[in-house]
């Protein structure tokens, strides 16, 4: 379904991406895990054109695209197919949480304004937000700001999820409702590409589980196998410090 | 001397309102070419908002009087330039490069992530601009364009030197013909008349401010307290 070929990107003289191959299958939940500062984050901008990288092909279904010779058109389509979930959440800030979920459906999905609200109410419900709909985004707490997040990215119906570090910015006690719904999300069969630091989670709602370490892929496997057998020396030192950690 | 006054009020308020209107529109050029970056074009956006910062207001107003009528005879319009015209073209001059360092910090204050966030959701740039960005720009412009309105309703008070009978001007002439005997009472009403039109601003801009959404406090924002000094 989702197809990334040798994808390079670096900021300056550091090299970020040092050609990433990545391939996902529809229904997939991936969860990239590794090291901060191993290009995770970037590699899941670059999948959406937040970022532009050097060298790399995607394919999406029937969509390819070179990163050397991007076209508009071919981003558009692309980020008509992904929604992305993001650290800081990024919910609009002049907006009420409905207003948030209605806006993309309105805007860009050119919806009517009574099926955006149907949609939104609905999505709004699904993550435990209805009561919040009239909430400017400065009243709500960290983990209301990121459902709010999760149910616009749920609104536009997208073919993918695309989840940047969901919980990293939350207090500990409000990581778990951000997972419940994360959870919700990934059970009902949505392709999700899930970036995260929270292992346990991760090894209990994906189905592949890859580690990227100094910019490329260096293990990709199932939950057993990268948890329970790491083959790779650099994921076994990764995971029992993490472990450790949490 | 009241009356007389208010008779050049409303060409005070005609070289105000025309200046507020054709300097939004150049700030809002200049700060697009600069935000966009078109080699060359932004240069000149920069350079242009250097010498509107930099130049005093009253020079500028000279420049403008003495200087545009040479560039507008090359196509036979010089009859046209009037004080007031001179006065329109250089307070516009100057109030769109002082407001374009207004909007550009503003625009550049507006979280990265937001940009972020609807480019991922497929905004084109103008959906972008005027739903996301540029309402968060604007509330978070909206203090330094009230201060810039307040700036250039003083600086109009300088049109007198190019000969435009704005209210200042007739002020000095109602006490000439008095032979000066009234100075302090005619500066003060004047002092009360531009003081009414700054708190007409200042309430306008203000009553924008509070009608913004990002303006909703955060629940439960703890009390601000002074911090005891030591």
């Amino acid at each position: 379904m989702l197809e990334l070929k040798n994808i390079k990107l670096s900021y300056g003289n550091t090299q970020v991406l040092n050609g990433v191959d990545l391939s996902v299958n529809r229904g997939d939940v991936v969860s990239i895990i590794g090291p901060s500062g191993t290009g995770k984050t970037t590699l899941l901008k670059c999948i959406n054109y937040l970022v532009k990288p050097s060298s790399g092909t995607i394919a999406f279904d029937q969509l390819h695209m070179d990163y050397a010779q991007a076209d508009k058109k071919a981003i558009q389509a692309i980020r008509l197919r992904t929604a992305m979930v993001f650290q800081q959440f990024n919910v609009f800030k002049n907006m009420t949480v409905l207003q948030n979920v209605m806006d993309p459906l309105v805007v860009v999905q050119r919806k009517s304004q009574d099926e955006a609200r149907e949609i939104a109410l609905r999505e709004l419900d699904r993550v435990g937000l209805s009561a919040k709909r009239d909430s400017y985004p400065s009243q709500l707490s960290g983990g209301q700001l990121q459902r709010t997040g999760i149910a616009r990215a749920l609104a536009v119906r997208p073919d993918v999820m695309l989840f940047d570090e969901p919980t990293s910015s939350l207090d500990p006690e409000l990581v778990s409702e951000v997972l419940k719904v994360i959870k919700d999300v990934t059970s009902s069969g949505i392709t999700s590409l899930l970036v995260t630091h929270e292992m346990q989670f991760a090894k209990n709602i994906s189905n592949r589980i890859v580690f990227m370490d100094q910019g490329v892929v260096a293990a990709d496997g199932s939950p057993a196998e990268i948890f329970d057998a790491p083959a790779n020396p650099r994921l076994a030192q990764f995971l029992q410090t993490e472990l450790a950690f949490h | 001397m009241i009356p007389e006054l208010m008779t050049a009020l409303p060409l005070t308020l005609v070289i105000t309102f025309v200046a507020l209107v054709a300097g939004f529109c150049l700030a809002l050029i200049t700060t697009t070419l600069r935000v966009v970056r078109i080699p060359i074009l932004s240069s000149l956006a920069a350079l242009y908002v250097s010498y509107a910062r930099s130049v005093p207001v009253v020079l500028q107003l000279f420049v403008a009087f003495y200087g545009l009528p040479l560039l507008v005879a090359i196509f036979g319009m010089a009859d046209f330039f009037t004080p007031t015209v001179a006065a329109m073209l250089g307070l516009s001059f100057y109030h769109g490069g002082y407001l374009s360092e207004v909007m550009r910090p503003a625009y550049l204050a507006v979280d990265r992530g937001q940009h972020d966030a609807a480019d991922s959701l497929g905004y084109t740039f103008r959906q972008k601009m005027m739903g996301v960005v540029g309402p968060q720009a604007v509330h978070i412009a909206l203090p330094g364009y009230g201060n810039a309105l307040i700036y250039l309703t003083h600086n109009v008070a300088l049109v007198m030197y190019i000969g435009a009978a704005d209210v200042m001007a007739t002020a000095h002439l109602i006490m000439e013909r008095a032979y000066n005997q009234y100075q302090f009472e005619t500066y003060l009403v004047l002092a009360v008349i531009y003081s009414i039109m700054c708190l007409i601003i200042w309430v306008i801009v203000r009553y924008f401010e509070r009608r913004s959404p990002m303006y909703v406090p955060a629940v439960g924002r703890a009390k601000r307290v002074a911090m005891p000094s030591l």
